[in-house]
């Protein structure tokens, strides 16, 4: 029972519940519930058990992956709880929320006991006080009361406590105290718990987050911030064994036509541009284009191939030999077909059943648009034609993939964190600690007694320690 | 990369001897007749070690500092070959480098904490303790043991600062479950009623209590500020400071644990065994945090 030791003198500051069912009793009782360290480490365990849930359970993934995996009826009741989000959840957002409460709560309630007792602290104490004390000893040393009160205040002072003293007719009492630093730093971090979690809030009511799939040369309006943003170039660095060095883009920030800023980013480097950040997030191949395709054309008849040829996306190709013009008009990685409207897509953005969209004039009798299959050559004859288009391979077009996000509360965020490791570490590493001594004169006055006690609420060892060299010190005190 | 690898493991062999060496001092130990000491004093033992025990306990002592000197030594020559191949050099990029250096603060931690109260039986559970995180590392597959150079997503300056630190809050929680386990085995033997050596070498329950808290309380503000600079480096580099990802929800995970601890301590009966447990049950969940996240849970990096 560390804790509630020093709350010894402070206890009779918390005033009593008065007895009936008022509004002031209503109102102790909330203030008791939402100040209680049960309901703190409730919330506590609770948010911890309840974080893992979406460590186990994949976060934000499409319905047909759930089922999949944990069937229909277990998807039903993960909608239910939340657990498919849960930190968005509305009853995971109310315990932060709790958890805020209570530690401002604990602030009102306790906080004003800790200010009161760095403005002026209860001196006076009783003899039987000191003897109660979960430290205490006596020690009879030689010199007057008045100058052993005096070289104990000195010996405090010069160990850095702040020493408060009284003298009386029959006995003299010295107090002195130390550390409550500690305890101001435990309520910092309680404060700073919620400034974090207001940040956050700030965060996602005024921020945004986006990810935007860009192209190479081309541009792109940011509507956020009134100001457009063109993509120079995407590459990728390697070290000398093939592992990826770096992913890098290189942005320029538009205003109008004016270019206003380039910069090519990395992975832990972004551009900044009128509180919107852009990071270089990810990269891919593009599902609905490609840079180069390269086509076999085959003789009808034979099988034999005819000719192999590369095609850039959408530039027009004359092969006079075989009297052809081609054009790569189209491209989807994995085919898709929606009859409804007639459309060819992509279904899934990964390159599953790629196709091309070929555009065919063959000796202006034939001119044809089909799709070409990689997985699946010869799938579709083309009538009239003397030859077999077969796609044998593509080179993907890559987009680099850019996280776009403005985030108002971030300072904010930052001023809670700083606040909060220093309340923690100043409570973890200072503990406050106060000492009385009452001095009381011999009968013929030459000698006196000195009863010492003291308390802590933590860091008994330490203590312990300091309190043996405190009394040895009493033994030697020059008066 | 065969220098360190060799270095590391000289580490562990000392470390076992030290660890031998301190579990031989317990047990050398004889109690004094004279209890002069008043109960709950910490450097007055009510013991008379002997001539052994001193002996001993004075060797564990010298080969608790070999070890560390080779594990820094060891660290070090790491921290050269990275930066002479790849160009950073935090020994703490990968698993086996991050087990290397817990063992590393854990040790360097106990020898602090020997120095300042001079309780020599606790090296028999908290060396233990380093020398299962050096050991467990070794015992990783080669290619784990290896410096491979960061993927671009840790290449940051903030990879010196975020993970150390981190990993300094996980020595301490390291320290603590050591004690927890130190107290209820101590605590086991006080049940049973019988007086065994061993009971009587251990510190009192209220001194090993006391000391496995204070190790919390140094582990809880680092891990707040190793999260926080986790945070402050998502913001960076992946624009958004928190994306609860398993890592970093795991490591609040922890925090709150231990945070339940700290406020616990203060309500009745949140002393003692109880809180010796918790501190056993919040190391496992470091351990989890560490190397369970890595290996069980999916990452959502974009380039993990
Ligand atoms: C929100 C996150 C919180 C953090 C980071 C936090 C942190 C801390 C820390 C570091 C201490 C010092 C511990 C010690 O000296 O051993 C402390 C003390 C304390 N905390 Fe919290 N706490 C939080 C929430 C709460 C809540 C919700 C309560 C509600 C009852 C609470 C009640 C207390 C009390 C009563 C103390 C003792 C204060 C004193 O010594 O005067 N804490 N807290």
């Amino acid at each position: 029972m560390n804790g509630n030791r020093p709350t010894l003198v402070e206890r009779d500051t918390v005033p009593a519940a008065t007895p009936g069912l008022g509004w002031d009793q209503v109102k102790s009782e909330l203030l008791e519930f939402f100040a209680s360290l049960k309901l703190a480490m409730f919330l506590f365990i609770v948010l911890a058990i309840t974080a893992t849930i979406g460590t186990v359970i994949q976060q934000n993934e499409r319905a047909d992956v759930y089922i999949q995996e944990y069937g229909e009826q277990v998807y039903h009741w993960f909608t239910l709880l939340g657990f498919t989000d849960v930190y968005h959840t509305w009853w995971f957002t109310s315990l932060l929320a709790l958890l805020c409460i209570n530690s401002l709560t604990c602030f009102y309630k306790r906080f004003p006991a800790i200010w009161r007792s760095m403005q002026q602290d209860k001196v006076n104490v009783s003899l039987p006080f000191v003897k109660n004390l979960k430290y205490t000893t006596e020690v009879a040393v030689p010199g007057q009361k008045d100058r052993v009160a005096e070289g104990l205040v000195r010996m405090f002072a010069e160990k850095g406590y702040r020493v408060l003293a009284q003298n009386g007719a029959q006995e003299a009492t010295v107090y002195a105290t130390k550390g409550i630093m500690g305890r101001v730093g435990a309520h910092v971090a309680h404060l700073s718990a919620t400034v974090i979690v207001l940040g956050g809030l700030v965060g996602s009511v005024w921020g945004f987050q986006q990810f935007g799939v860009c192209l190479e040369g081309e541009t792109y309006h940011i509507p956020e911030g009134k100001f457009d943003l063109r993509v120079d170039k995407f590459w990728i660095d390697y070290h000398e064994n093939g592992a990826v060095k770096s992913y890098n883009s290189t942005l320029t920030v538009l205003e109008g036509e004016a270019p206003k800023l380039t910069k090519t980013i990395t992975v832990n480097d972004p551009l900044v541009y009128k509180d919107i950040w852009f990071y270089q997030s990810s990269y891919g191949n593009a599902w609905d284009r490609v840079e180069v395709v390269r086509l076999n054309i085959k003789d009808k008849k034979t099988d034999e191939v005819l000719h192999t040829v590369d095609l850039d996306w959408q530039k027009e190709m004359a092969l006079n030999d075989l009297g052809l013009k081609l054009a790569v008009t189209d491209f989807v990685a994995d085919f898709g077909f929606n009859s409804q409207d007639k459309k060819v897509y992509s279904k899934s953005v990964d390159h599953e059943n790629p196709a091309i969209k070929l555009a065919i004039w063959e000796r202006d009798s034939v001119a044809a648009t089909p799709w070409i299959f990689y997985h699946y050559p010869g799938l579709f004859d083309i009538k009239d034609s003397q030859y077999r288009f077969e796609l044998a391979g593509y080179r993907p077009k890559q987009f680099t993939g850019l996280q776009i996000s403005k985030d108002p509360g971030v300072n904010i965020v930052w001023v809670g964190s700083t606040l909060i490791v220093v309340g923690i570490t100043l409570s973890s590493f200072i503990y406050h600690r106060r000492l009385w001594a009452k001095i009381v004169p011999d009968a013929d006055g030459a000698r006196s007694v000195v009863h010492i006690g003291g308390n802590t609420h933590k860091s008994q060892i330490d203590f312990q320690k300091e309190f043996r060299r405190i009394t040895e010190r009493l033994n030697t005190l020059k008066t | 990369m065969v220098r360190s690898l060799f270095l590391f493991d000289m580490t562990f062999w000392l470390y076992l001897a030290a660890l031998g060496l301190y579990v031989g001092y317990v047990f050398a130990r004889r109690p004094s007749p004279l209890q002069l000491a008043p109960a709950g004093h910490p450097t007055s033992t009510g013991f008379n070690d002997g001539a052994w025990a001193t002996q001993i306990g004075q060797v564990a002592t010298i080969v608790t500092i070999f070890g560390l000197i080779m594990n820094t030594v060891a660290l070090a020559t790491r921290a050269y070959e990275r930066l002479e191949h790849l160009g950073t050099f935090a020994p703490w990029s990968n698993q086996f480098e991050a087990m290397a250096f817990v063992s590393w603060a854990i040790i360097f931690g106990y020898l602090l904490f020997e120095a300042r109260y001079k309780i020599k039986s606790v090296g028999a559970f908290v060396v233990g303790i380093g020398f299962i995180a050096m050991g467990a590392a070794s015992l990783l597959p080669y290619r784990y043991q290896t410096a491979e150079p960061l993927v671009p997503a840790l290449n940051s300056y903030w990879i010196y600062i975020h993970v150390s630190v981190t990993l300094l809050s996980y020595s301490a929680f390291a320290m603590a479950g050591g004690l927890g386990i130190m107290y209820l085995v101590k605590e086991r033997a006080e049940r049973l009623g019988k007086p065994s050596r061993l009971y009587d070498a251990l510190p009192d329950l209220e001194t090993i209590d006391e000391l496995g808290y204070k190790a919390i309380m140094v582990g809880f503000p680092l891990l707040a500020f190793g999260i926080i600079l986790g945070a402050m480096w998502a913001n960076y580099a992946w624009g958004g400071y928190w994306s609860w990802d398993p890592k970093e929800t795991w490591s609040l995970i922890v925090w709150l644990i231990y945070g339940a601890y700290i406020h616990a301590r203060m309500t009745r009966g949140w002393e003692g065994r109880r809180a010796a447990i918790y501190a056993v049950f919040g190391l496992l969940m470091v351990v989890f945090c560490f190397w369970g996240v890595n290996f069980l849970l999916s990452g959502l990096h974009a380039y993990a």
